[in-house]
């Protein structure tokens, strides 16, 4: 079995979730099962008394084999990522953090400087660490010395359905990385997932081209397909590029020529 | 009458009883049912001390849930 391996979790399942933007909480819930995701982001938000349907918690949990990966988000410092992640510890009974630190509303880069030191503390303090960070193969390796279990270099801006504007860097960082290397953010459709894991990423994390999507159970479904079948052929071994043509039939003893 | 007090509720003016506990506030907004993170003042109020822990004129509580995101 090809499993992902995070801390001491295992998962079948390399399509992470995100369950932002979607139109309704039903919908959402049924592009979670639709996926066979075992691993789905949520955020910390204030309780609404005029919305007492919001919290997200006791649905996804009662999903069979699903774990909550809290995000961050809306922290514009190290001291409120660190502050949201033992709050959000509090609610999920799970130790995956999602370190997501974005001062700029207009563009979303991560802040590495702010991610890095979030992350140090938090990884000191037990959590398994997934922080999301721009595509460099130096903040990654110092993010792994620090401790977290996986690093998420995003492929494009949040939402942006860029793609793999980033990939030459998300190459570095798969080779030079011994903890697991998760795309997460700008992925537009299911071939860029593909690619992705083709590449040797460990997992895409998709929201936005799913929740978006005319239908967003089937586009789960066809992600899900799209990483299955990008992870097999990484695995399988993919051929080399060539400059000049090689041929797949034989070219000599044709009809009545001889070689 | 109970002397009432007021305290910050998700950055809104909030008045209950004077002595009233996390659980009486919960209880009182209507989110006993919902799986919901209290913080008082940023000191996180895990489920089992709401009971105990009692408010005081002025206090900032927050009262968190999980919604969707990415």
């Amino acid at each position: 079995m090809d499993s992902l391996h995070i801390g001491s979790y295992t998962f079948s399942s390399r399509l992470i979730l995100g369950t932002g933007k979607f139109s309704s909480p039903g919908v959402m819930l049924e592009a979670v099962k639709a996926s066979g995701t075992q691993l789905v982001t949520v955020a910390l938000r204030r309780f609404n008394r005029e919305q007492p349907g919001d919290d997200l918690f006791t649905p996804l949990t009662s999903i069979p084999g699903i774990t909550l990966m809290p995000n961050t988000s809306g922290a514009s410092t190290a001291a409120e990522a660190v502050q949201a992640a033992r709050i959000a510890r509090e609610l999920s009974g799970s130790p995956f953090i999602k370190v997501e630190i974005h001062p700029n509303p207009q563009h979303l880069m991560p802040d590495p400087i702010e991610t890095y030191e979030a992350s140090k503390i938090l990884a000191k303090e037990g959590f398994l660490v997934m922080p999301y960070i721009p595509a460099d193969p130096v903040l990654a390796k110092r993010l792994e010395e620090a401790g977290c279990v996986s690093v998420m270099p995003l492929g494009s801006a949040i939402g942006s359905g860029q793609g793999l504007a980033t990939a030459e860097m998300l190459k570095i960082i798969i080779r030079e990385s011994t903890i697991p290397v998760i795309v997460d953010a700008g992925l537009r459709s299911p071939s860029e997932a593909a690619l992705a894991m083709e590449m040797g990423c460990d997992a895409v994390l998709v929201n936005s081209a799913v929740a978006v999507a005319g239908n967003p159970p089937v586009m789960a479904e066809a992600f899900a397909e799209a990483v299955a079948a990008g992870r097999k052929a990484f695995a399988a071994g993919i051929m080399e590029k060539s400059g000049i043509a090689v041929a797949t039939s034989p070219l000599t003893s044709f009809l009545g020529t001889e070689a | 009458m109970s002397q009432m007090i007021t305290i910050q509720v998700n950055g809104e003016s909030f008045t209950l009883p004077a002595g009233s506990s996390v659980s009486n506030l919960l209880a009182s907004i209507g989110s006993e049912q919902e799986s919901v993170a209290t913080v008082v003042n940023d000191q996180i109020v895990r489920p089992d001390n709401r009971a105990s822990f009692r408010l005081k004129k002025g206090d900032r509580v927050e009262i968190l849930i999980f919604a969707g995101g990415g």
